[in-house]
């Protein structure tokens, strides 16, 4: 329209919604302050003056969108207050405005964050409560019928949260580039976990060495998750966005910067994406999010430096570059031998899975028992018992992907589930096929 | 109390004569855009006559400066600008005369780097040798942290004239900052002409009355205070219009302005019987801007807007057709909205050539339905662009939770038309929007009495960060150190000095309007796990309004 003002190559919607007037606890890394240099640097750059970003508010999602996604001990409603709603409907926003070619692409920066929450909900874990991305997922799902969706969690911390939602589903790649487990909260995503029964290898691991920079970045950029992406040929692509691999970030000790995140943006090229941590709230985030937003747009990121930025502090050692390529390898392995549900396997199979779960913030566990229920002509239902906090979920998933007899076999056992129910229990039908969330 | 108040527009200038409310006299002359002042003065002539004299105030609504940019008549500028990290800032296009200085200052007003003193003189040593008058100085971030453009600005000193980004305006968003600047410094000269030639003339007509200029913000400057801001005089009409509604039909409601005119409708808001603003600013030739303005959009729908028929129905402008066949003679080529209001009688003119020319459309449907048609279709084409400009404003950026539940969509309750078609669309625009819709008396010299009627604004900013302790209002150039335990209270005592200081500033005497207090933001900031203070954004305005009678 202008020559005055610069012209996003690409149509960017923005969803940026800081919550002012929202904190964990007012000392809490997850508190009002957090974003409020970024909504300023973004305003000073003049971004809602330039040709083809545009900004939009979040809507509120609704208990269904959560309910389709987590199992909620003791519900959506007593754990979910406003400001959780409004974050996971700034994601489904993001969503929308893409699918609806009101934008090409669109970047959710909101809070909190969602990709340490799990399948199962007690409470907040590590800052979390909704996972906001699966939440979209399953929206993008059910109202527009996409199917394939590969997720990048470039967040410094394990998406664990993100990998438990989708660890049994072929039909979701889920790569996580993280600092190594042995290292930082939550202390998982190791090669290992590479994805339930029914969706071997469509979980990516890439646990990184505390102190990995551009470099480290733009090696599992281009030998892991580019050629995956190629290979996997998703619907969407779409990048959990969290900066906390920053040089500055106070809770990590990665070494990554604004041009490396603008870099890998450029790189994963993303739909959607959504931000996660990132808790250095004043030298990284304000940067880190532009160049974000500037790449995604397709616009000049050549500028976007912290103001203290000096490439010659970055330089990785031998040592450490010899390390993330086994790392590579690894997952290019694990990948190649990828497998979807075993169409040899009995009807009624199961494998079981023990997790103890670690609530963080108030400080409780749960222990957790999922089977996974075999078939041979889709991924199979799940049935998960949860147990802490003085709540007992008892839950049966039926995913999207799967078959009427898996669909009817869940509702059975559901139905006997509940008949035997003890005094604390809550036995719960999540039917995704169907979109019932039905409880007892 | 005598006010008098000119508006200039495309091509006619109107000047009323009011006394309180009441409208004493009017009059009109054709404009000759090269000769503004002298136009300005032969209308205050034949408005008043002997009664020079008497007259308490004068406000005008100039096109000088809109019309100086808009024909690339504006001085050439020497800016010197500080970008820092960020947006690439090679797309900043104003004149051959940029300089891109080195340094930074961050988000939080905090200096990182001066520019180094080597570009600053070289840049100021070339501005010099190629004899420029004026110099605009702009940094990322000056509304937090003015002191590199106050430093900058001390080293210009020698050129005539230096404008600050800081100085016009305490909003982020540095492009429009740079923007601003640059036109402000760049109609310096020219305005100042203007005014010199305004204040000879008056005083030679015996005028003795303070004079005063619109603003985009519907508010009033005195003139010589403008000349420091020549660039808050531009595009003062549609603010001269809204006013001027406001002041004929005053109402404390959500309600709907539209003037309608020949080739364009500007349309104008109302919440709560005041005007809504703009976010930042107007945008003039492309170029946003931070000059203060209501929020006024112009479609391309007016009484002389060419009318076609397509598949989809009746498509009306936004070209204009040219002088409509009802008022003119010759081949008839076209048809216009006007041709369809005489065609139905609301309007003089040949109702013949009218009707031929509605013929042309559809030539077996009889004139009057087509007429009636093309009028529902005009009525229906407003009523989308208000829509979408309510819309627009429901959808500006909130950042709370609390301002994204309670934030309202404007539920207008009524239309006020004005400008030359408005009495004949007036069935038509109360159909469309199923409200009742008036079109006040004397709404032909609307723009004038809103010039004559509209009070000063004023606005200051404030951002104040108590664990680093800095103060700054830059619209003051305040940047001081504060305590620790700095806050809100504190916060609306330094803006209302800085309004007073501005108040004072502009000339302005007697008792000021109400000080209003928006926008607050109030956040703890915490480094580690301890509180170190915080950080306060407030505003303080004058909003526009009706002066007191
Ligand atoms: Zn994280
Ligand atoms: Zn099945």
């Amino acid at each position: 329209m202008t020559k005055y003002m610069p012209r996003a190559v690409r149509k960017t919607g923005l969803i940026l919604f800081p919550a002012f007037d929202w904190c964990i606890t007012p000392s809490h890394p997850e508190r009002e302050e957090r974003l409020l240099y970024t909504r300023d640097q973004i305003v000073e750059e003049g971004l809602e003056d330039v040709d083809g970003i545009e900004f939009f508010n979040p809507e509120l999602a609704e208990y269904a969108d959560i309910d389709r996604v987590h199992l909620c001990a003791p519900s959506s409603k007593a754990l979910l207050t406003e400001s959780h709603l409004i974050s996971a409907g700034g994601a489904i926003r993001a969503a929308k405005a893409v699918m609806e070619k009101e934008v090409e692409r669109a970047f959710a920066i909101v809070r909190p964050p969602g990709h340490h929450a799990m399948q199962t909900v007690f409470g907040d874990r590590g800052f979390c409560i909704a996972n906001i991305e699966a939440i979209m997922v399953e929206h993008l799902r059910r109202h527009y019928g996409v199917r394939r969706i590969a997720i990048v969690d470039t967040d410094c911390h394990h998406g664990d949260g993100t990998q438990d939602i989708f660890y049994n589903d072929p039909d979701l790649l889920f790569i996580s580039l993280h600092q190594d487990g042995r290292t930082l909260y939550p202390g998982s995503g190791f090669q290992n976990e590479a994805g339930g029964p029914a969706a071997q290898g469509y979980t990516i691991n890439l646990p990184l060495p505390p102190g990995t920079g551009e470099e480290g970045f733009s090696m599992v950029t281009d030998r892991v998750v580019l050629p995956l992406l190629d290979a996997f040929k998703p619907e969407l692509v779409l990048n959990s966005a969290g900066q906390d691999n920053h040089y500055s970030d106070p809770l990590t000790n990665m070494n990554f910067t604004a041009q490396g995140y603008a870099r890998l943006n450029k790189a994963i090229n993303p739909d959607i994406c959504v931000l996660e941590g990132g808790y250095s709230i004043e030298g990284a985030l304000p940067y880190t999010n532009l160049g974000i937003i500037l790449a995604m747009a397709g616009l000049d990121t050549s500028n976007v430096r912290e103001p203290d930025y000096d490439p010659r502090r970055f330089v990785q050692s031998a040592l450490m570059n010899g390390q993330i390529e086994g790392i590579c390898q690894n997952a290019l392995d694990i990948f190649a031998a990828r497998k979807k549900w075993d169409t040899g396997v009995r009807r009624g199979e199961e494998v079981v899975e023990r997790k103890s779960i670690y609530y963080d913030t108030t400080g409780f566990g749960v222990d957790q028992v999922r089977h996974y229920k075999l078939c041979p002509d889709c991924p199979g239902y799940t049935e998960v018992e949860a147990s802490g906090a003085g709540e007992l979920m008892h839950g049966f998933t039926v995913p999207f992907n799967a078959c009427s007899k898996c669909q009817q076999a869940a509702r059975d056992a559901f139905a006997r589930a509940a008949k035997a129910k003890g005094p604390r229990e809550q036995v719960v039908l999540q039917d995704r096929v169907a979109d019932i969330y039905e409880t007892v | 109390m005598k006010t008098v108040g000119i508006d200039v527009g495309g091509t006619n200038a109107d000047g009323v004569l009011l006394e309180g409310e009441s409208l004493l006299a009017k009059a009109k002359i054709p404009v000759d855009h090269d000769n503004l002042s002298g136009v300005i003065i032969a209308l205050l002539e034949k408005l008043l006559g002997d009664n020079a004299g008497q007259v308490d105030q004068v406000h005008l609504s100039s096109t000088l400066c809109t019309n100086a940019i808009v024909n690339g008549e504006m001085d050439e500028v020497g800016m010197l600008v500080q970008a820092g990290p960020g947006l690439n800032p090679e797309f900043l296009d104003c004149g051959e005369n940029l300089v891109f200085l080195d340094g930074a200052i961050d988000h939080r007003g905090g200096l990182v780097k001066s520019p180094s003193a080597a570009l600053v003189d070289a840049a100021l040593a070339d501005f010099s040798a190629k004899g420029l008058q004026s110099i605009g100085v702009v940094t990322k971030f000056s509304h937090r942290n003015p002191q590199v453009e106050q430093d900058l600005a001390r080293q210009a000193a020698s050129f005539p004239h230096v404008t600050c980004g800081h100085n016009l305006s305490g909003l982020p968003n540095f492009p429009r900052r740079v923007y601003t600047t640059w036109i402000n410094a760049g109609l310096k000269t020219r305005f100042q002409q203007f005014s010199e030639a305004i204040r000879t003339g008056v005083k030679r007509l015996g005028i003795t009355a303070p004079l005063s200029v619109l603003k985009a913000d519907g508010g009033t400057i005195p003139l010589e205070r403008a000349e420091a801001v020549p660039c808050e005089s531009v595009l003062s009409g549609p603010s001269a219009s809204v006013m001027g509604a406001l002041a004929l039909t005053p109402r404390e409601k959500d309600f709907v302005v539209l003037d309608i005119g020949g080739t364009t409708t500007d349309i104008g808001l109302f919440a709560d019987g005041v005007p809504l603003m703009e976010p930042y600013g107007v945008t003039i030739m492309g170029r946003p801007t931070l000059i203060r303005a209501l929020n006024t959009r112009s479609v391309g729908l007016g009484g002389d807007s060419e009318v076609k028929w397509t598949e989809d129905g009746y498509v009306i402008g936004p070209q204009r057709h040219g002088v409509p066949a009802a008022f003119s003679k010759g081949k008839i080529t076209g048809a216009t909205p006007s041709d369809a209001m005489v065609v139905l009688n609301r309007m003089e003119g040949n109702r013949e050539r009218a009707a031929e020319a509605l013929r042309l459309l559809l030539p077996n449907n009889p004139p009057e339905e087509t007429a009636r048609e093309v009028l529902l279709s005009f009525g229906q084409n407003i009523k989308r662009a208000v829509e979408q400009m309510v819309e627009d404003v429901f959808a500006r950026p909130v950042y709370t939770v609390s301002a994204l539940l309670e934030r309202q969509r404007l539920e207008p309750t009524e239309i006020i038309a004005v400008g030359g078609p408005a009495e004949a669309l007036r069935s038509e625009l109360a159909a469309a929007f199923d409200l009742p819709c008036e079109v006040p008396l004397n709404y032909e010299v609307a723009n004038a009495i809103g010039a004559a009627r509209t009070r000063p604004t004023l606005s200051a900013s404030l951002y104040a960060n108590s664990s680093d302790g800095t103060l700054s209002i830059p619209e003051i150039g305040l940047h001081e150190e504060i305590g620790r335990s700095y806050g809100m209270k504190d916060a609306e005592e330094s803006l209302a000095a800085a309004i007073r200081h501005l108040a004072a500033q502009a000339g302005l005497e007697g008792e000021l309007p109400p000080v209003e207090f928006v926008e607050r933001e109030e956040m703890n900031t915490v480094r580690g796990f301890s509180a170190t203070g915080k950080v306060i954004a407030l505003k303080a305005q004058v909003k526009p309004g009706l002066a007191g009678v």
